[in-house]
C-alpha cells in the first residue's frame, strides 16, 4: 500500500504524463500541417520540421506505453488465463509480471548502452541543434517508468487484500 | 531452430497473458542473446528509429487522431441518419442502414474497432428499441465494422506499404472496389434473412430528407475527398494527408457541428495519443521480432521452400491465407503485417501476384481475425458498446462469418476487384 504521499505522486505523475503525451500529438500534428502551408503558401518551409516530428513521435511512444499500462490499455491472450482460480491467477499474473520486469531491464540496458554511445561520438542531430542524446536519453527512463506502471498495475491481482485502499 | 524457439517463446508468453507488445519484444531479445552474435545496443537502436515513424508509418498518429475526433464528434450520427434515410423503408432497413453506415464511417477512419465504436454505440440500442435483438445488432456491427481498415483510409494497408515499400496512394484505391463489394455482400445477406426473420421496416423518407441528412453528413465524407484526391495528385505526401485530415476533422466537429467544444477537445487527443502509443508499441517490437527472422533468413528459406515445393499461385494462396487466419485470430493486425509481408512479399512477386493485390488479400484476412477470438479486437469492442458478454457477441459474429470468408476466395482469386482501380488511374 503506499503512503498517501507517494500516491499523490503517483497522480502528479500520471497527469504529467497526460499533459506530455497531448501536447507531443498536437505539436506532430500542427507542425506537419504548418509545413504543407508554407510549401504552398509560401515556397518555404522549416528544415528541422520532419525530425522534430519524428522525435516527437518517439517520445510520445515511450512515454505513452507506460500510460498504456496504467490504462490496462495493452492487448493480451486471455485464452488461459480467464479459465484460473484466483491462485492460480495469481501465480499467471507474477511470471507475467516477472517477464515483463526481464524485458524491461533488458532494454534500459540496451538503450543506456546506445545512450551512451551517441554520449561518446557526442554528434549533432541531423537538423535539429541539440545532442544526439539529448533525444535519446529518454528511452533507459521510459523503459524504466514502464518496470513500475508494470508493478504497479499487477499488484491488485498479486496482493488482493490491498485492493481496498488502492485507488488507482 | 533458432526461428522455432523464436516462435515458442512468442505463444508461451501470449499465454502467460504477457502484453502482446512485450511478448514480442522478450522472445526477439532472447532469441537474440541465446542464438545470435546481436548486441541489445543494435536492438534498441533498431526500436527507437522504428518508434520514429519511417515516413509512412508516421502517417498513423495523425489518422488515429482524426478518427478520434470523428467518432466523438457528431459525425457518425450524421452518416446513421443519411444511411436511414436511404435504406430504412426496406425490410431490415435499420439492419441495412447500421451497415451502410459502418462504410461510410469506415471512408473517414482507420480502423475497424473505432468504427464499430462510433457506429455500434448509436445503432445498436437504436436497433433493439426498434424490434431486433441486441445480439443480431452486435453481431453485424461488429463485422461491417471489419470494413474500417478495409474502405481507405486503413492503419494496416499504411503499416504494409511502409513493410513492403507499395505506394500507400494504390493500396488506399485499391481498397474501395473490394470494400463495396463486401458491403454489398452484407447488405444482400441482410436482404434474405430480412424475410425470414420478417425484420421491421422503417417509414420511407422523402426526397427532402434524404437531401438535407445528405448535406448534413457531406462534411464527415469530404475527408476521404481529401485524402485520396491529395495523396493521388501528388499535393500531399500520405503523413501530410493525415495530418491535413486530423486537422479537418478538428475543424468539422468544433466548428461547423459544434458538438465538441473546444475545452474538450485536450481529452480527444489525450485518447488518440493513447491508441497511438499502445499501437506503436506493438509495432516497434513487432519490428524486433521480424528483424530477427530477418537475421535468421527466414524469409529467403520459406521462400526457397515454397518455390521447391512447386505450389501453383492458387495453392501458394490458399497457405498464404490459412496463415494468415491462424495468426490474425493471435496477433493483432499491424503487427501479423509486420511479421509476415516480408516473409510473403517475395514469393507472391515471384508467382506474379501483384504487391497491392497481396496487401488487399492480407487486409481482408486481418478484417476476419479481428473478429475471431482470442484476439478479436472488435468483439472486444463490440461487448463493451453493446454491454453484452463477450462470449455472446462471438456467437452473434460467427454466423456473419460466412459472409466474410466469401469475400476473401472473391479477392484472393479475383485480383481484378483489388486492381481496377488502380490501374485505371495509372
Amino acid at each position: 500500500m503506499p503512503s498517501p504521499r507517494a500516491q499523490r505522486l503517483l497522480k502528479a505523475a500520471d497527469r504529467l504524463e497526460e499533459t506530455f503525451m497531448i501536447v507531443a500529438l498536437t505539436f506532430m500534428t500542427v507542425l506537419t500541417v504548418v509545413q504543407v502551408v508554407l510549401r504552398y503558401g509560401f515556397s518555404t518551409g522549416f528544415v528541422w520540421s520532419l525530425e522534430a516530428t519524428m522525435y516527437a513521435f518517439a517520445w510520445l511512444v515511450l512515454i505513452g506505453m507506460s500510460y498504456g499500462v496504467r490504462t490496462e490499455a495493452h492487448i493480451a491472450v486471455d485464452l488461459v488465463t480467464s479459465r484460473l482460480t484466483p491462485g492460480g491467477a495469481r501465480v499467471f499474473a507474477g511470471v507475467a509480471l516477472a517477464c515483463g520486469l526481464a524485458y524491461c531491464a533488458l532494454m534500459i540496458y540496451g538503450s543506456s548502452q546506445f545512450v551512451e554511445l551517441s554520449m561518446t561520438l557526442g554528434n549533432n542531430a541531423r537538423d535539429i541543434p541539440l545532442r544526439r542524446w539529448v533525444l535519446t536519453g529518454i528511452m533507459p527512463i521510459a523503459f524504466a517508468l514502464l518496470a513500475l506502471r508494470l508493478v504497479q498495475a499487477a499488484r491488485p491481482v498479486l496482493r488482493p487484500q490491498a485492493k481496498a485502499g488502492d485507488t488507482r | 531452430m533458432t526461428a522455432g524457439f523464436l516462435v515458442l517463446a512468442l505463444f508461451v508468453l501470449l499465454f502467460l497473458r504477457v502484453p502482446i507488445a512485450i511478448s514480442l519484444g522478450l522472445a526477439s531479445i532472447l532469441t537474440l542473446l541465446l542464438f545470435a552474435e546481436q548486441s541489445l545496443v543494435s536492438l534498441a537502436q533498431r526500436f527507437f528509429f522504428s518508434l520514429q515513424g519511417v515516413p509512412p508509418l508516421l502517417a498513423i498518429p495523425f489518422f488515429i487522431l482524426a478518427g478520434a475526433l470523428m467518432t466523438t464528434g457528431g459525425v457518425a450520427k450524421r452518416m446513421i441518419a443519411f444511411a436511414n434515410s436511404l435504406v430504412g423503408h426496406f425490410r431490415g432497413g435499420l439492419a441495412m442502414a447500421a451497415l451502410l453506415s459502418c462504410a461510410l464511417f469506415a471512408a473517414v477512419s482507420g480502423s475497424s474497432p473505432a468504427t464499430v465504436v462510433a457506429v455500434g454505440s448509436i445503432m445498436i440500442a437504436g436497433m433493439a428499441r426498434s424490434g431486433y435483438t441486441r445480439e443480431f445488432a452486435a453481431g453485424l456491427i461488429c463485422n461491417a465494422g471489419t470494413l474500417g481498415i478495409l474502405i481507405p483510409p486503413s492503419i494496416v494497408m499504411v503499416v504494409y506499404g511502409a513493410a513492403t515499400e507499395t505506394s500507400i496512394g494504390d493500396l488506399f484505391i485499391a481498397g474501395v472496389v473490394p470494400g463495396l463489394m463486401l458491403t454489398a455482400m452484407l447488405m444482400a445477406a441482410v436482404a434474405l434473412l430480412a424475410r425470414r426473420l420478417n425484420l421491421p421496416r422503417q417509414p420511407r423518407a422523402d426526397w427532402r430528407t434524404v437531401l438535407k441528412t445528405g448535406r448534413e453528413a457531406i462534411w464527415g465524407l469530404l475527408l476521404i475527398v481529401i485524402i485520396l484526391g491529395g495523396i493521388y495528385s501528388g499535393v500531399f505526401t500520405p503523413t501530410e494527408a493525415a495530418a491535413v485530415s486530423a486537422v479537418y476533422a478538428f475543424l468539422i466537429v468544433v466548428f461547423v457541428y459544434r458538438d465538441v467544444r473546444l475545452r474538450e477537445v485536450p481529452k480527444v487527443i489525450a485518447d488518440a495519443a493513447k491508441t497511438t502509443a499502445m499501437l506503436m508499441f506493438i509495432i516497434g517490437n513487432a519490428y524486433l521480432f521480424s528483424f530477427v527472422l530477418t537475421t535468421e533468413q527466414v524469409p529467403q528459406l520459406t521462400s526457397e521452400w515454397i518455390t521447391e515445393l512447386g505450389l501453383p499461385p492458387w495453392g501458394f494462396l490458399i497457405v498464404l491465407n490459412l496463415l494468415l487466419l491462424v495468426a490474425g485470430s493471435f496477433m493483432e493486425a499491424t503487427s501479423v503485417v509486420l511479421i509476415f509481408a516480408p516473409i510473403m512479399f517475395p514469393i507472391a512477386t515471384a508467382l506474379g501476384i501483384h504487391p497491392v493485390h497481396l496487401g488487399i488479400i492480407m487486409t481482408v484476412n486481418l478484417e476476419i481475425g479481428m473478429i475471431t477470438p482470442p484476439v478479436g479486437l472488435n468483439l472486444f469492442v463490440t461487448s463493451g458498446v453493446a454491454q453484452l458478454p463477450v462470449t455472446k457477441v462471438i456467437r452473434a459474429a460467427l454466423p456473419w462469418l460466412v459472409v466474410l470468408l466469401a469475400a476473401l476466395i472473391v479477392v484472393t482469386y479475383v485480383p481484378w476487384v483489388s486492381l481496377v482501380l488502380p490501374q485505371a488511374l495509372d
